[in-house]
Order: C-alpha cells, then structure tokens, then sequence
C-alpha cells in the first residue's frame, strides 16, 4: 500500500497535466522501440511474413470482408487513436463479417477484425482494448516467438516419442509435460498482450479500465448463453492445463489491477462509436441471429438497448431471433415485437413478410395473408416473390 | 475444449509414428475425348501457388522466403520454356482495370478444393462416389461462370497450378534415420502439386494432373524445369516426345 500511493500520486498529477513525455518516463507506460516499416532479417520471421502475405492476399479479396463504406477505415482510425499515427502505419485492417467475438494479428502487420466484436463493442475504448491487444502481439513479435516455442515442443515431442519407443521407456508424462509448458507459454504470451494494450489505452487517453469490462462483459454473455442451454454457468480463475488464453475471469482480475495502477483516461467515445456503427447494424444483427444463440443474443440486443433503447431495428432483430426458434410462445413473442418495431419506425418490407410467415406458421392465416400481401405489394420482384404468392394462394 | 487438444495430440502424435501408405492410385484424369490440337487454343495461367519450407524435426512446416522466392521464378521460367511442348499460346493471368482480383481468388481456392475432390473421389479407384464409378468418365466441372470474367474475356483455357514443398531438415533427417534403425517408418519431406486445365466455354475441368510425390528440386532452374514437366505429364494435346524429353 506504501508503494502504491506514490504511484497513485504520480497518476494523478499526470492525469491533470496530460503531458506526453511525462506518461512515457512511467515505468509502467513503457512501450517498446518502434522501428519504422519494420522489415523481417531472419530466416525463420522472414518465412513467417512471407506466409502471412499469402494469406493476406486471401483475406484482402476474401468475401467475406465488409468492403462497404468506411468500417474498416474506421476501425483503423480507432486502432491510430490508440497506438498513435507513426505505429498504425505498419497495419492494414480487414473487417470479416464472422459473427464471433474475435480479431487476431498476422506476423506482418496484417488485422482481422471480425464483425461479432464490433457488435458487442460498446464503446471505442471496448474496441481499442481488443485491437491493442492484437496489435500487442505484433509489436512484441509474439508470431515469431510462438512458432519457435511451438517447433521446439514438437522437436523434443519427436525425439523422445522415437527413443521411448525404441527403448520401451514410458514417455507419457514426459511428453504431457512438455505440451503443457507450451501452452503455459501461449498464455504468458496472451498475458504480456493484454499489458501491452493496457498501455497504448493509457498513454492514448481511452480509459485503461475498460479492458476489464471487455472481459466481464464477456463472461456475462458467456452465463447468458449456458443459461439459454440449459446449462450453470460456472467461471474459474485457473486456466486448463491445455488452454491457449487465460480464462476471462484472470484475464479480467488482471487487467483490472493492472489499471487501478494508472491514469484514469479521457472519453471512451460511446456515442462516436454508436453513430459510426449505426450502418452496418441490421447486418451485424442479421450474422448474429443465425448462430441460434437465443441467450447470448438475447443479451447483446438488451445490451445494446441499455445504450439506445429499444430501437426498431433491435426490435426486429429480436422478433427474428424468436421466429427461428420457433415455439408456439415464441412465435406469439415475434409477432407482437415485429409489430412494435413498425410503430418504431422499422420500415423494410421483409417485415411484413416475416410477421406474415410467423402468423401463418401461429394459425393465423388471416393477419398472415395481409401481411404477406403489404410485403408482395412492395416488393414484386423479390427473389422469393413466387413463393410467398404460393403461400398466399394456398391458404385461402 | 482441453479434452479436444488432448485427442489431437494424440491424432498428431500417431501420424508423426505412421508413414502414409502409398496406395496405389491414378494421378492423371482427362475428359474422355477430349485433345487440344496445337496452335488452336490460348491458355491462360492463372497464379499459381507456390509455397516453399522446410520439415522440422517434429514435422513442424517452417515456410521459406527465399526458396519460395527462388522457385516461383524457376517455376514461371519452365513453364514459359515448356509452352513450346504445350503446343498452344500460355499468358500469364492479368486481370488488368477489370478489377476482378477478388473473384479470380475465390476460383482459385475453388479449383483447390475440385482437385482435392478429383483425388479424393475419382484417383483412389476404391474411394469413388457412385456417380464416378465408371472408368470413362471424368466429369468434373468449375462452374461455368469463370469464363464470363472479362478478364479472361480473350482466352479459352485457364491452367492451374499448385505446388507446396517441405524439404526435410537435418534433424528430420537424422531422426529418420534413428526411427528406421528402431523399425518406424518416418516420412522427411512432403511434395505435393497439381496441375489443371478448364474449359472457359463450359467451366469444365478437362484434365487434372496430381502427384502427392513430386520429384525435381523447385529451388534450382533445372529440378523447376524437372517438377514443371512433372505436372503438365499427359497434358492434352502435348506430342508424346516432348514428354520424353524433359530432364
């Protein structure tokens, strides 16, 4: 505690000053030397980067990338914000649209931000704390390093599978031991990331502590989704002997400790992040809804409606979520949320003709023909036009 | 999820032990009927990917800039010097303005994934879907909108062509060697590649060459010049000599 007040006092005063230079001398704000346009030297990094911008290439004509509008040169902007203009030059941001609540980092500056975490965001400090911490890993050159650890296990693995087998020697435990150490290390690597994000949060004004609530967060959705299975949700702050990352709970302990020991931050830029967000919403809703995840959807709509209220939009994604799973209460639920969303001011046609689909699949072939109706009077030339003349002929 | 790591661990140890049979299989499929008479056709040569490595001692793949460098450009000489025994005009694929990068990707992950289909379900005989079970047949096909792209708008075959080479490093080796003396076959080195011809008109695949044991070293002009004549082996259309005549 003695230690710690000193500490506290230099954050604060630093806090008021804001003073660039000052936050660089902090000890715990340290980040590493920067080279500019960093180019691979060795064998293996240079393999490495070359394997990369394969696979760059890939993402870069993938379609699944959102190439629409200015997401991904948002996401990049946020990513500059928090790392500064001089070490985002060295990425290039790929939005896919992937309904998980992920990014990850090529070796050769290359990001790939998937759109389950822009969905969750809630702010661009939840944001920025996920991508510093990818683009911590980049910067500690941790692609280089896990493929060194990863060759070495399984080098060692080789050998003593071959020698144990030639000498009878039992090498089970052994061979556990060393597989362990390895993802002992994968872990001490997320680890040193998540400090390392931590840093960029802070020197760039976003506040630090919100890494923590990334994590809480998802471990909320996380009991959410085990609830809407049938399942107790259940978090332990001891990792797997086998496991990549952290558990969430560490993760979050963690992060939030290391916070408490620096400066408090600016905005975390909510609504920014909001408005920026807005366009590609109904389709970030629309993946999410077909992971037939009713908890955990349901959970990031009431989120999300904790921020906004609830909008037309969050009305009608949540109509649909309950029209696929389709009980007869569920269907009841749709039809009255598909209707609010209208008095909401959700304006697509393809609302009418989900409502109309859950009425009729609710025995109700009156309302459903009307609606179904209001849909084709809409929108004749649709894909799906004849089909739902069908429906309509059929049930009269 | 820690369960899962535990079995394929296993799964990868019990491969890293067993040394892939060599079944027998067929490595060539063309179309029944089908000839490229020469000087009739342009053939297109889309990308092709070439990956280059080495095999660590636990099998470990450790890509290589510089052999990977090295050999796409002994790979893309050969194939210019082959274009004589192909017969036919080849050009190198350039989507120009078109701005159809991305879509020529998408065929090419594509056609990786009907060749892998070609040797799964028609090369091993004894793996055939009841639709491939006859001899004479090869029907296989790409889909027929790649011949709609304006940037193959000139051209009327579009040639594939995969390589992917793991050399064995010395501790591969040794440890080889060590397991042989021990009775366990172990396998140091993987070279694969394929070769494929569609027909833009009907997106068919009309000849596919796969070999999952290529010889000819990629990283030197004369095992490239090797390794070429390997995968365009019984291209359609191709004198019987020039065969013969590649080193």
């Amino acid at each position: 505690m003695r230690r710690l007040f000193p500490i506290v006092m230099t954050a604060l005063t630093m806090a008021v000053t804001m003073a660039g230079p000052t936050i660089a001398a902090d000890p715990t704000l340290s980040l590493p030397t920067y080279t500019p346009a960093y180019e691979p030297r060795t064998v293996d990094e240079r393999g490495l980067w070359m394997e990369a911008d394969e696979e760059e290439r890939l993402l870069r004509d993938s379609p699944l990338r959102i190439r629409e509008g200015k997401l991904e040169q948002y996401v990049r902007d946020v990513l500059c914000r928090e790392v500064g203009a001089e070490r985002c030059q060295s990425v290039r941001v790929y939005v896919m649209e992937v309904p998980e609540f992920n990014a990850s980092m090529l070796p050769n500056g290359c990001m790939r931000v998937l759109t389950g975490l822009l969905l969750r965001a809630r702010s661009e400090a939840e944001l920025a704390s996920v991508l510093g911490h990818e683009f911590g890993h980049f910067e500690l050159r941790h692609g280089l390093t896990g493929f060194k650890a990863e060759r070495r296990t399984k080098d060692r693995t080789a050998w003593l599978a071959i020698l144990g087998a030639m000498s009878r020697t039992d090498i089970t435990d052994t061979r556990i031991s060393l597989l362990a150490s390895f993802y002992r290390f994968t872990r001490d690597q997320e680890a040193a990331a998540d400090q390392m994000g931590l840093r960029y949060m802070a020197t760039s004004g976003y506040p630090a502590r919100t890494a923590a609530e990334v994590w809480r967060q998802a471990m909320a959705e996380q009991d959410a989704s085990e609830i809407g299975h049938g399942r107790t949700p259940r978090h332990s702050y001891v990792s797997g002997y086998f496991d990549t990352h952290p558990t969430n709970l560490n993760r979050a302990m963690a992060l939030e400790a290391a916070a408490a020991r620096m400066p408090g931050g600016g905005e975390a830029r909510a609504d920014e992040y909001r408005a920026a967000i807005a366009p590609y919403l109904p389709r970030l809703l629309a993946a999410q809804i077909k992971t037939y995840d009713v908890g955990a959807t349901d959970f990031i709509l009431a989120s999300l409606a904790a921020q906004s209220g609830w909008t037309g939009e969050l009305l009608f994604a949540r109509a649909e979520l309950y029209r696929a799973r389709g009980n007869p209460r569920d269907l009841q639920m749709a039809s009255i949320w598909f209707r609010d969303a209208r008095a909401a001011g959700y304006a697509a046609p393809e609302l009418d003709r989900d409502l109309g689909l859950t009425l009729l699949r609710n025995g109700q072939a009156d309302e459903a023909r009307k609606a179904l109706n209001a849909y084709l009077a809409a929108r004749p030339d649709a894909s799906d036009a004849t089909m739902i003349q069908t429906l309509v002929a059929t049930e009269q | 999820m820690g369960q899962f790591r535990i079995v394929r661990g296993a799964v990868a140890f019990a491969a890293l032990l067993v040394c892939a049979p060599l079944a027998a299989q067929e490595k060539t499929g063309i179309k029944p009927g089908f000839a490229l008479r020469p000087g009739t056709a342009r053939i297109v040569l889309m990308r092709p990917t070439i990956l280059v490595g080495a095999q660590s001692i636990g099998g470990v793949n450790e890509p290589n800039a510089d052999w990977t460098r090295q050999a796409r450009e002994n790979i893309a000489l050969a194939l210019r010097q082959a274009q004589a025994n192909v017969g036919n005009a080849m050009v190198e694929y350039d989507e120009g303005a078109s701005g159809e990068g991305p879509l020529a990707t998408e065929y090419a992950q594509l056609f990786g994934a009907l060749a892998d289909s070609v040797i799964e379900y028609q090369f091993f005989a004894g793996n055939r879907l009841p639709t491939k079970k006859r001899n004479d047949s090869f029907e296989w096909s790409i889909g027929a909108d790649l011949g709609k792209l304006r940037s193959l708008a000139a051209a009327d075959y579009a040639l594939f062509i995969t390589t992917r080479d793991d050399y064995g490093s010395a501790g591969r080796k040794v440890l080889q060697m060590v397991a042989a003396m021990g009775g366990v076959g172990l396998k140091s080195g993987d070279h694969t590649g394929y070769a494929g011809l569609v027909d833009l008109r009907t997106g068919e695949l009309v000849w596919l060459n796969a070999d999952r044991q290529m010889g000819g070293d990629v990283r030197t002009a004369e095992g490239a010049s090797k390794r070429v004549s390997q995968l365009l082996e019984g291209f359609p259309g191709k004198s019987s000599a020039a065969v013969n005549g590649a080193p």
